[in-house]
């Protein structure tokens, strides 16, 4: 909201600079935000809490300034001068002359509502100082009529509408809800559907306004306007908001009447402009009305000084706490010991609790004041560790070289159909922005795969990326989330060695080594990769649970994704239940006493016999010598017949008893070799 | 001769031996009959008397320097597997090694301010993204239909249940009480999600760090001292800070913190929009409504909670002016941290 240093003088005396003065209000909680000077006086731009309807006015901040330098305000209630009386005793006000006759069709959507009749008037140009304050404060000048309803708007906070009275039929106001289907054209030009969620005002005939958002345009108080009728009203924010939202209509009288306006204020915001509007326009007001209440209910909110004291950590006197108090124009009255009654005044409804009133005292007080100390904490450790497996995990990926990413949880059904998922199950959401916040990610691999091909294309020619975070799905018991982990990489890593540059070309094995690195540290030892049928598919077991899989995207994708002469692998895997299998526990195992011997076999294979079935079985035939049995290195090339693939297999021989002697290895080689030629037909070389 | 000389020579000749028969021909050289060593020592004699004694122990000096570096010498050669070692590298070549890989920067600060609260005491713990509007909205004390939720603009998920995405981590606040009794301190990291249309400083997702303290007699000076432990924690001891009230429906009283600018150093800049102070989060006592809402007595009972953008503390840290790119994971990006 802007508002400018001399408008605020009319309100308040005030000695210190504009500079100052902002710095005041931005540690009393009224902060301003930007500060210009212009035209000769400042303006400033404040933005106010939605609990401070009350500070959307000059008057209300000038309150703020009275109550933060212990000044006066230069404002007191004005009785009413026309035919009814604002009395302090009673808080309802009537309609009294035949000539205004206003229905209100419920009250709880119109508290209160007031018009004035004013005629003979002369619409034209407003005068220069009024044009002025309205610009500075951003709003166009239009008529001396409009200018005036605006002007009261941004001074007492209270929105005021001015019809054409020669444009409403049958001389009465009512306040109602539209019909479903009745339409408005509003001053924008526009017409609107209405329905029975927006409140209206009306004539005999036809709507004549949104009730607090906009005015309809033929009833627009234009240069031929002699005579008009004046609103100041109070409409039920919840109507005022939806209608607004719907409408997609932001006023600064919706933005106000949604905040909540003071309902004392109404009539004085009225009366403020009848008098400018007599002194400006040259028109008189003879009638008048109003029906409903003119007051909120007077409270009282019981203050035990202990508490603010006890709260702040403070010790502010009781002498103190009451000038802060009687200074923000609230009624204290002393109890017993330090425990006063304190009555908020009608503008400031958001005050109803002690701890309100703390918060009004503490600052006003100062919170620079208030000193810092250090509460004792009593810690407790959670028997959940899935932070620190969580924590783990990225650092087994880091130190594996994989960079971490960070992608969005919502992404478009089309990057899903990219891959095949036809979006069934996955969690849509009801109100996206743009087509990229569609759906709830059922998976991770297609993000990480987008987040590839972008920096393919950024001419990166490796990428190795990770993220852990969740995947939704639906399911009978409601939307369910899942921790993931999700592993992708990309082509190629030259390593420079000494004898040379070696080209790695990144693979499934790549992806299946990091998931064994990761599973040991986790100290899971039983987990399994073996092809299902689809080479390209490889379910992922842990202790005999499918926890996710390797896959290698296929071509149709990779084209989706515009990705050319590039593979992507990747590895989903669900981590919330990974951990459950996780075990950190060490033990200590004595380390062998005795040396072990090596015997390496080198053997051509089929190229359909399992390798990890022959190492199965080797290590079973070995037994109880045979310690491990472990390839350390494979053969491709001519020496290879087509069909054919060859390794060399070390086998380690170790006894915990004595140091192994020919005698006793020989014969378990043998027995190894043997079976290997007889049950996987290999070719011992 | 110069002793110092030799003792030069020595060394440089030394680094060439590279065979059996090069440390020979060094061997001769020194220590041979007719060598430099044994020249030194027949040239004793022909000294001032007082000279001699000294002379004499560094000649001995160097001869078993020398001898020591011949036996060092032979040892390298014969484990060179008999043959001459060669220099076969070139010590400006690229070290071979694996390349690390890296955290994401928001990964870094999340764990550095998490880190800073759990030495102080918090706990870590970790709720749902998709909640339901009470606990988003209702059991914070946001009403509906009050223009205080506009800040607050919601995913809402498709369904007959009106379940929502986060807008913030306070709904773990709601979580935990229901569930446990004070003495409470508890850290919250996490994604939130807020349907804003995105630009250098807004983004529809974005992380979040909530905190917040129950307990008998826990003070708004406390919140003060905690979150003065932190500010300076993270952005250094000789930071300014301070608290400027403000209005949140779940605390009360509410105070946004600002810490002094760190690019301007207070003096206005373009980074603090000319005000030489930066927001960096919002805090204060949580409103007794809240724990009426979970079951706490309000009279028994006080409570400090805090939030911050995660994003907005590592632009800040790193000087990085655009929150998309967090989301783009650019490797020439993550490389840098």
């Amino acid at each position: 909201m802007k508002i400018t240093y001399k408008w605020l003088k009319d309100f308040v005396d005030i000695r210190v600079s504009a500079q100052r003065l902002s710095e005041m209000l931005t540690m009393a909680g009224q902060e301003v935000t930007s500060l210009e000077k212009r035209d000769g006086d400042v303006v400033f731009e404040i933005e106010v809490t939605s609990n401070r309807p009350d500070c959307l006015s000059v008057l209300g901040i000038a309150r703020e300034v009275a109550a933060i330098m212990g000044k006066k305000i230069k404002f007191s209630l004005q009785p009413s001068a026309l035919n009814f009386q604002l009395k302090a005793d009673s808080r309802k006000l009537r309609a009294d002359s035949q000539k205004l006759i206003i229905k209100i069709e419920n009250k709880k959507d119109c508290p209160l509502y007031t018009g004035k009749i004013i005629k003979d008037l002369k619409v034209g140009p407003s005068p220069d100082w009024l044009r002025k304050r309205l610009e500075l404060v951003g709003c166009r000048s239009v008529n001396n009529i409009v200018d005036i309803t605006n002007y009261v708007l941004f001074e007492y906070g209270a929105p005021l509408h001015a019809f054409d009275r020669s444009q409403l039929s049958g001389g009465s106001i009512i306040v109602r809800r539209a019909k479903n289907g009745e339409k408005l054209t509003t001053i924008d030009e526009k017409q609107r559907v209405l329905n029975t969620d927006n409140l209206i005002i009306a004539d005999y005939d036809k709507p004549v306004a949104i009730a607090g958002v906009m005015g309809g345009r033929d009833t627009e108080v234009a240069r031929g306007t002699v005579e008009i009728l004046l609103e100041a009203a109070i409409f039920d924010p919840i109507l005022v908001r939806r209608s607004r939202q719907k409408l997609g209509l932001q006023s600064e009288s919706s933005y106000r009447f949604e905040r909540g306006i003071d309902p004392q204020i109404v009539e004085q915001a009225s009366l403020r402009a009848v008098a400018l509007i007599e002194k400006l326009a040259g028109g008189r007001c003879r009638v008048a009305g109003a029906l409903g209440v003119a007051q909120s209910k007077r409270r009282t909110i019981v203050l035990d000084l202990s508490r603010v004291n006890k709260n702040l950590g403070v010790n502010i006197p009781a002498s103190q706490v009451k000038k802060i108090l009687h200074n923000l124009g609230l009624r204290v009255k002393a109890g017993k010991k330090n425990i006063f009654s304190v009555e908020p005044p009608s503008y400031r409804p958001d005050l109803n609790l002690a701890v309100d009133l703390i918060e009004e005292i503490a600052r006003i007080y100062g919170f620079e004041l208030i000193p810092t100390t250090q509460p004792a904490i009593r810690p407790r450790v959670s028997r959940d560790n899935t932070q620190e497996l969580v924590s783990l995990t990225k650092r087994v990926l880091v130190g594996l070289g994989l960079r971490e990413v960070i992608t969005y949880s919502l992404i478009d059904k089309g990057l899903l159909a990219s891959f095949g998922s036809d979006a069934k199950g996955a969690i849509e959401i009801l109100n996206p922005l743009s087509s990229e916040q569609e759906v709830l990610r059922p998976a991770l691999i297609p993000s990480l795969s987008r987040c590839i091909a972008y920096n393919l294309n950024q001419k990166q020619d490796y990428v190795s990326i990770f993220e852990i975070a969740n995947t939704y799905s639906a399911s009978n018991s409601g939307p369910k989330e899942e921790l993931v982990l999700g592993i992708a990489f990309s082509g190629s890593k030259t390593l420079l060695f000494e004898q040379g540059a070696i080209k790695n070309e990144f693979g499934l094995l790549h992806l299946k080594g990091i998931a064994e690195v990761f599973f040991n540290r986790l100290g899971i030892k039983d987990y399994d990769f073996t092809e299902q049928g689809n080479p390209e598919v490889i379910p992922v077991y842990v202790n005999k649970e499918h926890l996710g899989s390797m896959v290698r995207l296929s071509r149709t994708v990779l084209n989706k994704l515009d990705i050319k002469n590039k593979e992507i692998f990747a590895l989903e895997i669900s981590l919330s239940r990974i951990f459950s299998h996780a075990n950190l526990k060490k033990q200590f195992a004595a380390l062998p006493k005795f040396p072990g011997i090596a015997r390496d076999i080198s053997v051509t294979l089929e190229q359909s016999v399992s390798i990890k079935q022959a190492l199965a079985q080797i290590e079973e035939i070995g037994k109880p010598l045979l310690k491990s049995a472990r390839i350390i290195d494979s053969y491709k090339g001519k020496q290879i017949p087509c069909g054919y693939k060859a390794f060399t297999i070390s086998c380690e021989y170790r006894s915990d008893q004595r140091t192994l002697t020919e005698a006793e290895i020989n014969p378990a080689h043998a027995a190894i070799c043997r079976e290997l030629a007889e049950r996987f037909g290999a070719t011992i070389r | 001769m110069d002793i110092d000389a030799i003792k030069t020579q020595v060394d440089f000749e030394i680094g060439s031996v590279d065979s059996v028969r090069s440390l020979e021909a060094f061997r001769l050289k020194f220590l041979g009959r007719k060598g430099i060593i044994a020249q030194l020592t027949s040239s004793i004699p022909n000294l001032h008397p007082q000279e001699r004694g000294a002379f004499g122990q560094e000649v001995n000096a160097l001869k078993n320097k020398v001898s020591s570096l011949i036996t060092e010498k032979q040892r390298s050669i014969a484990s060179g597997s008999g043959e001459s070692r060669q220099r076969t590298y070139d010590i400006g070549m690229p070290g071979i090694a694996q390349e690390l890989g890296s955290l994401h920067p928001l990964t870094q600060v999340l764990n550095e301010i998490c880190g800073i609260f759990k030495k102080m005491g918090f706990a870590v713990v970790e709720g749902p993204e998709i909640e339901s509007e009470y606990n988003n909205f209702t059991g914070l004390n946001i009403p509906l239909e009050h223009p205080s939720r506009d800040v607050f603009d919601t995913f809402y998920l498709k369904g007959k249940e009106r379940l929502l995405l986060r807008s913030h981590t306070s709904p773990v606040q709601i979580r935990v009480m229901k569930k446990q009794k004070p003495p409470l301190a508890v850290i919250v990291p996490g994604r939130v999600y807020r349907p804003d249309a995105v630009d250098a400083s807004h983004s529809f997702m974005f992380h979040q760090i909530e905190g917040f303290m129950v307990d008998r007699n826990i003070t708004f000076a406390d919140l003060k001292g905690i979150l003065e432990v932190f500010a300076k924690a993270v952005f250094g001891e000789d930071i300014k800070m301070r608290f400027r009230p403000h209005f949140f429906p779940f605390t009360e009283p509410s105070a946004e913190v600002d810490i002094s600018c760190i690019i301007c150093k207070g003096r206005g800049c373009s980074v603090c929009g000319k005000k030489g102070w930066l927001e960096i989060l919002g805090s204060g006592m949580i409103h007794p409504n809240v724990f009426k809402h979970v079951g706490y007595d309000p009279k028994k009972y006080t409570g400090f909670a805090f939030g911050m953008g995660v994003e907005r503390i590592a632009m800040l840290k790193y000087g990085i002016n655009d929150i998309r790119i967090f989301f783009e994971n650019d490797l020439r990006f993550l490389k840098q941290f």
